[in-house]
């Protein structure tokens, strides 16, 4: 697949403007391409990204490690530019107080207690001794660690090395932050207080990316989100706009009320309506329908007309999970 | 897993890079970062098991000499100075460069990024806000000071055992010798080492080019005089304050003066650091294919 879904949430990213503006406040790829000799990385990427949580989903090899590292500086494109709140991504020096950034590696310095590992790395920064310490601590602290931090990270367990992985990315107090697979190997007390670290951060004005396979988790998290399939954007915005524009895929949508089979059979006159299912307990229908608005404007009609009774209205497939098996063709590895 | 929880965060912007960056070079900040960085590769590098084999090549001839003085000194043996300094020669410029210093600073720099690109961590540094050049000096500084101590020591230790036997005077009496043969042994940290930094940027496995470059200086003595000037022990040997017999095969060619060697010695590091602070500038972080 190659075309991608137009945008919903973020700014419009087809047809690509040649260069694009305003790109001090936002993360912007123009026209990025990377390819390893032969082999596709990604291909032709636009994207301007707001602040708020952005989440890159896509199958394995479809190009997310390879954006995070291009969006890093640590791959660079064959083609196009990047820039992160205005910033090259080939000027390190500037662009490391602005982002941070936890990788997939699980790999450490040898002999580093989690302690030395943050605290080491700020000096590297360029911070003093009393900063890099009241910094290490903090971003220690925040991700529950203080316990354990004397301890080697040889000895830690995968989720506390995540965790310190992720104290390192942030203890610079960044405004961009990303974060690759950053839920892996954690359980689901300590995924739940990561996903509400991550929802601080944005709401206090950062830049959050996250990659990950957990749909159901980037559904709770995400602002917007970015899907990617075979090196290439293939939907990018947000969840909702983006299931709104896919017209191809009838909207569904799930209603509870009274009296089922008088809505169904009102939903039946309209050519928009696809398809009705009666809930089993007849307490409710499923509605497949090309235009959403339109169904609601019946709905009310209906309601006003006939007295009918609603419990609940709520879009049946209008999340990550849905949209991802629409326009890659599986599942997206539930989790 | 701790079960702490996370606590609620007040998030700041992060601050503003230092004026002086937006003024000029930031020399101050450089400063501190070369020296985290070369505090950080120390405790890393040589306070491990990893390290045990430089240690061991430093502590190799200081070792020989130290048993050779117990056993002169048990069997009342007494040198004489003039076949001391001979030995010491023959065997600093034999063993002690070629081996000991040369394999050395093959293990030392040969591994400074190499072994950060086969461990995965090298990307740590990548995303500090450090230039790649300053990264590489600071990786260079830290070899060479560890290299230097190590071997510089070294020399030292096994100059004083090697004059055990003939008593405190002549030591002292030979201590310019030693002062040359430190020089000499800093040289050859500054030059190798920057020769196997650049390799390690070019090559897998330093130990390849090591081999190949060990060859080439093993056979310098057979070689024609305008080959020998393209290697370093060549240079380093001009500047021994001794010199010693080549054998009947070798091929004499004009000592370079010391106003030749060491300019020498400094250009080509330059040269060779310059290329590898261009290589760190444009290596890509891709783990997988290594």
């Amino acid at each position: 697949m190659s075309a991608s879904v137009a945008l919903a949430g973020i700014s419009p990213a087809s047809p690509p403007p040649a260069t694009l503006p305003a790109t001090a406040g936002r993360i912007t790829f123009a026209g990025v391409s990377k390819f390893y000799g032969e082999v596709l990385g990604i291909n032709r990427v636009h994207l301007s990204i707001p602040p708020g949580i952005t989440s890159l989903v896509g199958p394995n090899g479809s190009g997310k490690t390879t954006l995070m590292n291009l969006m890093v500086g640590l791959l660079k494109p064959t083609e196009g530019d990047i820039r992160v709140l205005g910033i090259p991504t080939h000027r390190p020096e500037e662009l490391f107080r602005l982002v941070g950034y936890s990788t997939q590696y699980d790999a450490f310095p040898r002999c580093l207690s989690g302690w030395q590992f943050v605290y080491s790395y700020l000096r590297v920064h360029g911070r003093s001794h009393a900063e890099a310490e009241a910094l290490a601590a903090k971003a220690i602290e925040r991700v529950g660690l203080m316990e354990a931090a004397p301890r080697k990270v040889a000895g830690y367990s995968k989720g506390m090395r995540q965790r310190i992985k992720l104290a390192q990315a942030m203890a610079h107090e960044p405004t961009v932050l990303i974060l690759d697979e950053p839920l892996n190997g954690l359980d689901p007390m300590a995924r739940a207080e990561v996903i509400g670290l991550f929802r601080d951060l944005a709401a206090a004005g950062l830049y959050v990316l996250v990659s990950s396979h957990i749909l159901h988790e980037v559904d709770r998290i995400s602002d917007q989100v970015i899907l990617l399939n075979g090196g290439y954007v293939v939907a990018e915005g947000k969840i909702q706009g983006v299931r709104e524009e896919m017209e191809q895929h009838p909207m569904q949508i799930a209603v509870r009320c009274d009296r089922p089979s008088l809505l169904a059979a009102r939903a039946f006159e309209e050519d928009h309506v696809v398809e009705v299912k009666i809930a089993p307990d007849r307490r409710g229908l499923l509605v497949s329908t090309r235009d959403a608005d339109g169904f609601y404007l019946l709905l009310n009609r209906v309601v006003l007309e006939t007295g009918l009774v609603v419990e609940a209205v709520a879009p049946a497939d209008a999340d990550v999970q849905s949209v991802y098996q629409y326009l890659i063709g599986s599942n997206g590895g539930k989790a | 897993m701790s079960a702490e929880p996370l606590s609620t965060l007040s998030t700041t912007p992060a601050p503003p890079p230092p004026p002086s960056i937006a003024r000029g070079l930031p020399w101050d900040l450089y400063r501190r970062q070369v020296a985290a960085i070369l505090g950080l590769e120390v405790r890393k590098g040589f306070f491990g098991k990893r390290a045990l084999g430089v240690y061991f090549l430093a502590l190799m001839p200081v070792t020989i000499l130290a048993l050779r003085a117990i056993v002169s000194r048990a069997f009342g043996s007494h040198s004489d100075p003039v076949e001391v300094a001979r030995t010491f020669a023959i065997s600093f410029q034999t063993f002690f460069l070629r081996l000991v210093i040369f394999f050395g600073c093959v293990e030392v720099f040969g591994n400074l990024i190499r072994r950060e690109m086969l461990e995965r961590t090298l990307h740590y540094y990548f995303l500090s806000p450090v230039r790649r050049e300053v990264l590489a000096a600071a990786k260079y500084l830290t070899g060479l000071l560890v290299s230097f101590t190590l071997f510089g020591g070294a020399t030292i230790a096994s100059f004083f055992f090697a004059y055990l036997p003939c008593g405190l005077g002549a030591f002292f009496h030979d201590f310019g010798q030693l002062l040359a043969y430190v020089g000499v042994a800093f040289l050859a940290c500054l030059g190798y080492g920057a020769v196997f930094l650049t390799f390690g940027f070019f090559f897998k496995s330093p130990a390849i080019p090591a081999v190949i470059v060990f060859g080439w200086e093993a056979i310098n003595f057979l070689l024609p005089p305008f080959l020998k000037k393209i290697s370093m022990i060549h240079y380093l040997e001009s500047l021994c304050p001794v010199s010693v017999p080549l054998g009947p095969f070798a091929i004499p060619a004009d000592a370079p003066s010391p106003w030749v060697a060491i300019p020498g010695i400094f250009l080509l590091t330059a040269v060779l650091l310059a290329i590898s602070a261009r290589k760190i500038r444009q290596l890509e972080i891709s783990y997988e294919e290594d």
